[in-house]
């Protein structure tokens, strides 16, 4: 690697947050790594002290309870592609996992480290958003919880302050079951961020877009009805999100495409 | 940072820089040069090593994270002269040009069908995604390893990858 850093591997949640609050401006938080370790190489982030959140006990928890379906920060992209609970209860987890780069990164990759990047292109956001799962924010004066719909705060950006990281993912057991597909736009398999991606949730006759890739953050949208036409949900949709043109692709074309997945979204999800 | 970890059955035990990648290390301080560096970011795979049965790129892995892991690299799939029957079959069926990329591709292989003995075309196709080759067109890789399973459908037709 181009410099010098440490190394620090805390072994309990309460002595992260210690490490953490103690590094709030030289310190990094490591998780897949698959955002941060090429970040450094490539002179973008230069912590003076890298936290690797993987090692303490409980870090890689998935589990079914009552409360839903909770995801440590640990826990891997192939990890919940690997869950039956994940697999069973909430396909549309899965369909945006599997969606997300190629699989050494998926096996590398972590769900929360996903969100907490707060790329507007996260392929796990989407979900979270429509499935109305919470983030459970740990530091070292105590916790907070809250809702993804309000948890992206920017372009990279969330509402966690210094010293706090994300100690858990909740998907509420209300949400399992919902159906829904996520479309992606991308020139090959396995390795584009997308150029626009539509998810479309239903559930007991409610109806749950999310985009990403279409406005500084990952967008919910949750006006659209049943009762809507096709069109109707596509301009929605469209009203909801701000795209803009970059390498990946134009404005205009990023609307066009989002209009079509949002009808065929409309169309298909039964 | 004193690390030890299992590679290719053997045992080490070593000091390595907190900043070092898995990468690196394997190269360099073990010598096991068979694993490559394409991009270094994680686009490439060439750099795919299996650690705790899980590719990864171990180019975005750093050395001290794989404390205490059990890795395999390219180097332990051949019993002296005598190639793996992975290796085998990708020599079988021309899934070899310049080779930059095998090791990785190989080792992506490996863990497919350490978890799907008799994966489907499709299956082989997403297990390599992550692993560009810029010689073969990645046909004969895929048919290398239909050969070598069995599989019925022994095609390496490639729509989108």
């Amino acid at each position: 690697m181009v410099y010098e850093f440490r190394y620090l591997a805390p072994r309990t949640a309460a002595e992260l947050a210690a490490v953490l609050d103690g590094h709030k401006d030289d310190g990094k938080l490591l998780a897949g790594g698959t955002d941060l370790i090429p970040s450094i190489r490539n002179g973008i982030m230069k912590p003076k002290v890298v936290i690797d959140l993987k090692k303490y006990s409980g870090a890689d928890r998935l589990s079914y309870g009552a409360d839903g379906l909770s995801i440590g920060p640990a826990v891997t992209i192939n990890d919940i592609l690997r869950s039956k609970d994940a697999r069973e209860r909430y396909p549309v987890l899965c369909d945006c996992a599997h969606e997300l780069a190629s699989h050494q990164i998926r096996n590398r990759a972590t769900v929360a480290g996903n969100v907490v990047n707060a790329s507007p292109c996260s392929d796990m956001a989407p979900a979270l958003l429509c499935l109305g799962a919470k983030a459970v924010i740990r530091s070292a004066t105590g916790e907070r919880v809250v809702p993804f719909s309000q948890f992206f705060a920017g372009v990279k950006k969330t509402v966690l302050a210094p010293g706090e990281f994300l100690s858990a993912i909740v998907v509420p057991a209300e949400s399992a079951g919902a159906r829904g597909r996520y479309l992606k736009l991308k020139r090959i398999a396995g390795h584009d961020l997308g150029i626009v991606g539509v998810l479309m949730t239903r559930r007991d006759g409610e109806l749950r877009f999310a985009v990403s890739s279409a406005a500084p953050t990952p967008v919910l949208v949750d006006s659209v009805t049943v009762k809507d036409s096709a069109d109707e949900a596509a301009r929605k949709v469209l009203a909801s999100v701000s795209p803009i043109s970059d390498v990946r692709g134009t404005k205009e074309y990023r609307e066009h495409m989002i209009g079509v997945y949002a009808r065929r979204l409309f169309t298909e999800v039964k | 940072m004193r690390i030890q970890l299992t590679v290719n059955g053997l045992g080490y035990e070593r000091d390595c820089a907190e900043h070092r990648t898995l990468l690196r290390f394997l190269r360099e301080d073990l010598g096991l040069m068979g694993t490559k560096e394409g991009c270094g970011m994680g686009e490439c795979g060439a750099c795919t090593v299996i650690m705790n049965g899980r590719a990864v790129n171990s180019c975005m892995v750093l050395a001290v994270e794989a404390d205490g892991a059990t890795i395999r690299t390219i180097e332990g799939e051949a019993d002296g002269p005598s190639l793996s029957d992975i290796q085998k079959a990708f020599e079988r069926n021309h899934a070899v040009q310049c080779g930059f990329c095998t090791a990785g591709m190989v080792m992506s292989v490996k863990e497919l069908l350490s978890e799907h003995p008799k994966p489907s075309a499709d299956q082989v196709k997403e297990a390599i995604e992550g692993n560009f080759c810029r010689c073969t067109g990645y046909t004969q890789i895929v048919e290398a390893v239909l050969d070598l399973t069995g599989s019925p459908e022994k095609k390496g037709e490639l729509e989108h990858v």
